[in-house]
């Protein structure tokens, strides 16, 4: 040995040092070991949520909207529908015994989901300052904006907002949608009527000459008459944002779905397939003039789940 | 490393020291010493390993029968129909998947502490110190076994607790820095490059974790290699004593104490079983499926109790996770969750997705 006598002297008091350390570590990582998750688990939201254990889970959803949400040959189809048959599947309700679609008109989403008719609603429901205060929403999963769909025969005479404001022409839109009061914004002299797919036969059968909605509502309608109608890009402005519709009283269920959009969101971030993208592609994707990614789902939760570990 | 002569006698039979005189039976309780009852080094390193065998093989098969019973809810009767239907080696490779950690823990402690006991009292004059346990136990392991503890405990240590295998690993082979080169500067140069490498592996996950603010994640990933700098050479005389007790102590305790969670490990998977009649209404049975023949399917129930279904009315059953998988942390190094062990790590990239069922959620 070369070690000098201080070395000598020290290497003892080191050698204790770092046997203890190294024990107080290993405790610490004994004790750390058997404790439990800091942050709530998927598994504790859904016990804490009104869902629990029931046999069946109820989801409001359109039955008249082509593409979003359609009740075809008895069976519910569309957009929305996928996307509320994902949340549900991942809430633990998979398959036709469990999953039970009740169809809602516009107007009755926010008392079916107040009244305890339906757990979720998944129908083309746009997040309003004034809906929060009756109704959660967890999203968006969806970003839409106002457009004007035209027949042929007059798609190159309608092509602004301008054109629109032309008294040769008349335009019909749904009554007590966002749609109206932003047409009235912009002095645009419009027909009511109870909703889209009356003007769309309203047009047809020559009643009117233009029908401005939000974006999907009209691609459904020209999935339907591919051969008859196009639709305008006009520069409205305003965007809405689409989200699932959750009880007030149910913020663990609210932030779940939230979790679950957020999930498929942050897959397709991923470069992976994500139930949104499968969704997309199937329904909406090829009627759209262009082609929308999942916008980024808002107030996400932190959760533990059982595939936090699978690799990224 | 020598044997002290002066050390005393382990447990054992009565034993005839060959040539002079036979000596009384010695019972297991004696611990007089110095040894009256001196053994031949060869027959106490035979006797050792003879224990120690009897132990490896007796231990799992004790914890096994006991993790029947607790699996069957201390119920004879379901007891008795596991032990009928749960093969004794499904039960031995149960007990080895869920307990392999706890086994490495076990040895690596043993073996690491057994060293620098070992080393220190070696200093000592001859005589002055009974031999600490864990040096004996230490000193009659082939290195082989040691070995073989390490790469244990290497593949099923969560990462996160991997990183305390160096200083362990340093302590049990009694490695020193100046093994590494004999001039001081090229011994500097390349510790500093080892820790260097270590540092560039684990600094994203340092920097989360204390963005994240866990210290004892920033303690257990960056102090031990520094330990493993200082920990092999002697202990201090006056420190050896109470820190021998203190660790055998400590050992035995932490061993029960952890031991406990892996008794009551499921030995069977976990499964939801869709049960009902075609077109009628469907239950959810969430357990484990003891045995299938060609009437019954057998399920104990997750909450307790035993479920006979008829095979006809078996709908579909899904494999589920358990809540104590779960992680805790939200940390990774390079794509490895901290609290997966290297095995699962690699067995995650092999089958990267992981699919729960909606089964798996629904029932409680």
């Amino acid at each position: 040995m070369n070690e000098s006598s201080t070395g000598l002297r020290f290497r003892p008091v080191a050698t204790t040092l770092a046997v203890a350390l190294t024990l107080i570590l290993a405790a610490a990582a004994g004790c750390d070991s058997r404790q439990e998750p800091e942050l709530p688990s998927v598994q504790e939201k859904l016990r804490e949520s009104h869902i629990y254990g029931q046999p069946k889970l109820r989801i409001g959803v359109a039955s008249n909207e082509p593409l979003m949400g359609e009740l075809r040959d008895g069976v519910h189809v569309g957009f929305d529908v996928e996307i509320a048959r994902y949340i549900a599947a991942s809430l633990g309700y998979e398959g036709d015994q469990r999953l039970e679609f009740v169809p809602v008109s516009t107007e009755d989403r926010i008392p079916a989901l107040q009244g305890g008719t339906v757990d979720l609603v998944v129908s083309s429901f746009s997040m309003t300052e004034d809906r929060k205060k009756l109704v959660s929403f967890a999203g968006p999963y969806f970003v839409t904006t106002q457009e004007v769909m035209v027949p042929i025969r007059l798609k190159d005479k309608i092509r602004t907002i301008e054109d629109l404001r032309d008294p040769a022409y008349k335009i019909c839109t749904s009554g007590g949608s966002t749609t109206e009061a932003e047409l009235e914004k912009h002095q645009v002299r419009t027909f009511v009527v109870k909703d889209v797919g009356d003007c769309v036969a309203g047009i047809r059968a020559g009643r009117y000459d233009a029908v401005s909605s939000d974006e999907t509502m009209l691609a459904g309608f020209l999935s339907r008459h591919p051969t008859e109608f196009e639709i305008v890009d006009m520069p409205f402005g305003t965007s809405e944002l689409i989200g699932v519709g959750v009880p007030i009283s149910d913020p663990a269920l609210r932030d779940l779905v939230a979790f679950f959009l957020d999930k498929s969101y942050r897959l397709e971030r991923a470069g992976r397939a994500s139930p949104w993208q499968t969704a997309y592609n199937r329904t909406l994707g090829p009627w759209l003039r262009a082609e929308k990614p999942q916008p980024q789902p808002l107030e996400v939760p932190e959760l533990v789940d059982f595939d936090d570990k699978a690799p990224r | 490393m020598t044997v002290s002569s002066a050390a005393a006698a382990p447990a054992g039979e009565p034993v005839a020291d060959e040539g002079v005189r036979v000596e009384e039976p010695t019972a297991w309780y004696d611990r007089s010493w110095p040894g009256s009852h001196r053994l031949d080094k060869v027959e106490r390193r035979a006797q050792a390993s003879q224990s120690f065998w009897t132990a490896l093989v007796g231990v799992p098969a004790v914890f096994s029968v006991l993790r029947l019973g607790i699996e069957a809810g201390g119920e004879l009767q379901t007891t008795l129909l596991l032990v009928a239907n749960v093969g004794p080696v499904n039960l031995l490779a149960g007990f080895l998947t869920t307990a392999a950690r706890l086994l490495a823990t076990a040895l690596v402690a043993v073996f690491a502490l057994g060293a620098v006991f070992g080393a220190s009292v070696d200093r000592l004059p001859p005589g002055t110190r009974r031999r600490p346990l864990f040096a004996r136990w230490a000193e009659i392991t082939p290195a082989w076994l040691v070995l073989a503890s390490f790469l244990l405990a290497l593949v099923t240590w969560p990462l996160l607790y991997l990183p305390l295998l160096v200083p362990a690993f340093v302590a049990a082979f009694q490695l020193r820095p100046e093994q590494l080169h004999e001039r001081v500067a090229p011994r500097v140069l390349l510790i500093v490059a080892l820790l260097g490498g270590y540092a560039w592996l684990l600094l994203p996950t340092l920097l989360d974790a204390a963005r994240q603010g866990k210290p004892l994640v920033v303690a257990l990933l960056a102090l031990p290699p520094l330990l493993a700098l200082g920990i092999s050479g002697p202990l201090p005389r006056v420190v050896i004593g109470p820190l021998a007790s203190l660790t055998e102590v400590a050992v035995l305790v932490v061993l029960v104490w952890a031991s406990l969670p892996v008794i009551s490990t499921p030995v069977l998977p976990l499964t939801v079983t869709t049960v009902g009649p075609v077109n009628g209404p469907t239950e959810d049975v969430r357990g484990h499926v003891v045995t299938t023949d060609d009437v019954n399917m057998i399920l104990l129930q997750e909450q307790g109790g035993v479920r006979y279904v008829p095979v006809d009315q078996v709908r579909a059953q899904v494999l589920c996770p358990s809540e104590e998988e779960l992680p805790r942390y939200q940390l990774r190094i390079h794509d490895f969750h901290v609290e997966d062990s290297l095995m699962e790590g690699l067995g995650r990239r092999v089958r990267p997705v992981h699919r729960i069922d909606a089964a798996c959620r629904a029932v409680g």
